[in-house]
């Protein structure tokens, strides 16, 4: 597995695969979080980040340097991730949201319509 | 493997799960481009154009969160279509990561928790750790009410 990467790095390289990924219309992203605990000091954990294109039919190279061709040579994995200290989570995680709210622009706006009709629909329970 | 109703009860449920086992849960958001949808429109409009088919840009992305506890088996599942849930949900799981516990996560919506939640938190708040076997049965009993109000929301979009 690749090395861990910066939180500026991180952020960046998911910019581009949330942008890809909304270009193409297709393929998905996905994350996942961890806490790494450690159980000698036992302090509060730092968090590992993964994030990827979840294309597990690539090519890759195993731990031992062995090379898996996979089901589908013509495709590349993305895959990176980064370790979040403890005292730096609250930040991380407010510039992670906002890198996921801008990145991930395929999804429905803010309906005005349907807010109208929640608001007679309340009315209607009122009366 | 249930799909919450609310976003706000998967936040709860997934604190609460935090709380029962603090060393191991993961949760896994998944951002993803359905290109089915896309690929029929493009089809059926190039072959017979319909004016039902024309319609503007359907949004066809979803974004999923997953919240794991290998420990016990237990996933927490919500899928949202909404854009403006987006920023929540990750300042959600951030709070989650740093340790937040389920009272702090409910003042930060009040209002959005439904019945279901609070039921929910009844059985939890005098946590033993007996308990948490316990409060997972509870949560897949809750679990199927919701499935059936999640089928209910698919059949109106």
């Amino acid at each position: 597995m690749a090395p861990h990467i910066g939180t500026e790095e991180f952020f960046e390289a998911l910019t581009n695969l949330l942008s890809t990924t909304t270009q193409k219309a297709h393929g998905s992203v996905s994350l996942t979080q961890k806490p790494l605990v450690d159980p000698v000091t036992n302090g509060p954990p730092s968090i590992l980040i993964r994030a990827s294109d979840g294309n597990t039919s690539a090519p890759r190279v195993k731990k031992d340097g062995k090379i898996v061709k996979g089901s589908n040579p013509k495709v590349t994995r993305v895959k990176f991730s980064t370790v979040v200290p403890a005292d730096g989570i609250e930040a991380f995680y407010t510039r992670y949201a906002e890198v996921c709210k801008a990145g991930m622009t395929g999804m429905k706006k803010r309906d005005r319509k349907r807010k109208a009709k929640g608001k007679g629909g309340a009315k209607a329970a009122k009366a | 493997m249930p799909f919450l109703p609310t976003s706000q009860a998967f936040l709860e449920q997934s604190a609460q799960l935090l709380e029962a086992y603090p060393e191991n849960v993961r949760a896994l958001p998944n951002y993803t481009e359905r290109p089915t949808n896309v690929a029929k429109r493009q089809k059926s409009q190039s072959k017979r154009p319909s004016p039902q088919e024309s319609t503007p840009s359907v949004p066809i992305a979803s974004l999923t969160l997953k919240t794991y506890s290998p420990d016990s088996g237990i996933i927490l599942k919500y899928r949202t279509n909404k854009q403006q849930e987006v920023g929540r949900l990750m300042t959600g799981l951030g709070k989650l990561a740093a340790g937040a516990d389920v009272a702090s996560l409910g003042l930060s919506a009040p209002g959005l928790a439904g019945a279901d939640v609070e039921m929910a938190d009844a059985p939890e708040e005098g946590a033993a750790p007996a308990q948490p076997a316990k409060g997972g049965q509870q949560q897949q009993g809750q679990v199927q009410g919701g499935k059936g109000k999640k089928k209910g929301g698919k059949g109106k979009r």
